[in-house]
């Protein structure tokens, strides 16, 4: 199934009232927190109530423009906003991500003290709106040698940590997996783990695990083994007790690549089994988990809808699409409907799902047959990830 | 290699019958399935077909492999979707045989097969209505559903 295909038939999800089963299924489970990073371009306080709007437990956004260095401080206004929303919306968690200007491992001076000053800038926001983390990537070392790079960033973070410290900020640093994409740092365990002991002890300095960065940067996720091995790892080197935040996104280019491109959740290279492993695992179910999947706008909704899906369940899921032919066109549409399905499922079990979504579908089993990626097959043939079911009226052809 | 394609225009039946003919064959055997004016008492205006398309490409090849390798025959049929007016070809099966027995018959399986196995639909636009023929039930349809 090409790339194309698999986009386009995750679009339907956004039918309206089509499926409204599938994205209601699992209410958070209380110790579970999941969101988005949501758009701020209506200003701070909306990205909570459009968080709200899609079922966000945990939001995370930027708290000025991520591509400029000057800022204008927040206004007296837009912080007693941002509190109010914050209340009322009843949002449990916040994380800021930084501007994608600053490199607090900077090789020029200047650029240093502008990255240092912006970070601090980041921090003042966040700690205005009360927000606990700011994730901010590790830098890059922009060939001047990774060893000073990694002094630098440690010093820097050091004196930001202290003085804040000083100042009473609740606010603290959350550094962030990264791909290993160009000369930046920290996408390898040991690298985050050098600058969390070169800073010393602090429970204001913690990690965010990306999965695609992490995945990109080479660590797997894809079965359980990799999974387990991915997350020894992870807390040989850096400690899941550092652990804050997770970003939930899978991956458009493949293991190991050092190409960051998020991915819809269960679309890309990871797939759904590591998610499904990632939202249900014990030992990570105090770690708000956000997304920052493509399409904001149309499909935030849907990738936290299977996240959702898989925390409650707590079975894997797989996702795969449905195309309706003869009369069923007529008010199924021709665009393929994406489906979230038990591991395992068969066909029969996919028509009956369908029967029991929509009445106008009642009776689609005995009336129809069934093809799986352009081949006839029988009720008990079993799904796979990605594959396309066509729903086929008896034919007139000739 | 079997000739084999849904397309939206005329089926041009002569050029399928030039593309099976060989000098070893002595036989040449087309069948055009055409429109009708009248379907089980409803008086028919148009049609429209409506096909999985890649799925229905991939099974009219086996139908066409399948027949040339049972009758040593060479075969090309063409399918029309989307509208076709009354008296127009809606599929053209040409089959061109070493004798006219294998291409009679080969033909003939390729008609029968293709109306049980190729996923491809039709909606009868009629004076009260469009129907959408799944089998022996009529469906009535919106017509606007289809582009």
């Amino acid at each position: 199934m090409s790339e194309l295909s698999l986009s386009t038939a995750s679009e339907p999800d956004e039918r309206p009232a089509l499926f409204p089963a599938l994205s209601e299924t699992g209410s958070d489970p209380a110790s579970r927190l999941l969101g988005a990073h949501m758009p701020s371009a209506g200003g701070l306080s909306s990205c909570l109530v459009a968080g709200k709007e899609i079922g966000c437990s945990a939001v995370q956004l930027f708290t000025g423009s991520p591509r400029q260095w000057s800022k204008p401080p927040l206004k007296e206004e837009d912080i007693r906003a941002f509190h109010a929303a914050r209340e009322q919306t009843e949002i449990a968690f916040t994380v800021a991500h930084d501007s994608y200007l600053i490199n607090l491992a900077a090789p020029v001076p200047a650029v240093l003290d502008r990255s240092r000053e912006a970070f601090r800038g980041e921090l003042d926001r966040a700690e205005a709106l009360g927000i606990p983390w700011v994730v901010t990537h590790m830098g890059a070392h922009l060939d001047e040698g990774e060893e000073p790079a990694l002094e630098r960033l440690i010093r820097c973070l050091r004196e930001l940590l202290e003085e804040t410290e000083r100042e009473g900020y609740r606010t603290g640093i959350a550094l962030e997996t990264t791909a290993g994409q160009g000369t930046g740092l920290g996408w390898r365990f040991e690298e985050l783990g050098r600058v969390l002991e070169g800073v010393g002890p602090d429970p204001r300095l913690g990690v965010c695990l990306d999965t695609c960065h992490v995945f990109a940067a080479g660590y797997d996720l894809r079965d359980e083994q990799d999974y387990e091995k991915t997350l020894a790892a992870f807390d040989a080197h850096i400690g899941l007790d550092r652990l804050k935040v997770i970003h939930a996104n899978d991956s458009k280019k493949p293991l190991g690549s050092r190409v960051d491109r998020h991915e819809h959740i269960g679309q890309g290279e990871i797939g759904i089994p590591a998610f499904a492993r990632l939202v249900t695992d014990p030992r990570l179910k105090h770690i708000p988990i956000v997304i920052e999947t493509p399409d904001a706008d149309t499909m935030h909704a849907v990738n936290l809808a299977r996240l959702k899906r898989l925390a409650s369940g707590g079975e894997l899921g797989m996702m795969v699409t449905v195309q309706f032919f003869g009369h069923y066109r007529d008010f199924m549409g021709e665009e393929p409907l994406a489906v979230c399905m038990p591991v395992g499922a068969v066909v029969r079990q996919l028509a009956a799902l369908l029967e029991e979504r929509d009445s106008r579908l009642a009776g689609l089993e005995r009336h129809c047959r069934f093809a799986v990626n352009e081949e006839y097959a029988d009720a008990d043939q079993a799904l796979l990830e990605g594959n396309t079911i066509a729903v086929l009226p008896p034919m007139s052809g000739g | 290699m079997a000739e084999v394609r849904i397309v939206t225009g005329v089926i041009e039946t002569a050029a399928l019958e030039a593309q099976v003919a060989r000098d070893v064959h002595g036989g040449i055997c087309a069948f055009i399935g055409q429109t009708r004016r009248h379907s089980r008492g409803r008086n028919v205006a148009y049609l429209e077909y409506d096909a999985y398309v890649p799925m229905a490409e991939k099974m009219l090849r086996r139908i066409a492999e399948e027949a040339e390798g049972r009758w040593g025959c060479a075969v090309a049929i063409q399918h029309r979707i989307g509208r076709v007016d009354i008296g127009e070809a809606s599929v053209v099966v040409a089959v061109s045989a070493p004798h006219r027995a294998e291409a009679f018959e080969a033909c003939r399986f390729c008609i029968d097969t293709l109306k049980e196995t190729v996923p491809i639909w039709k909606r009868e636009v009629c004076a009260d209505g469009t129907y959408w023929i799944e089998g022996e039930r009529a469906i009535p349809s919106e017509p606007a559903a289809l582009p």
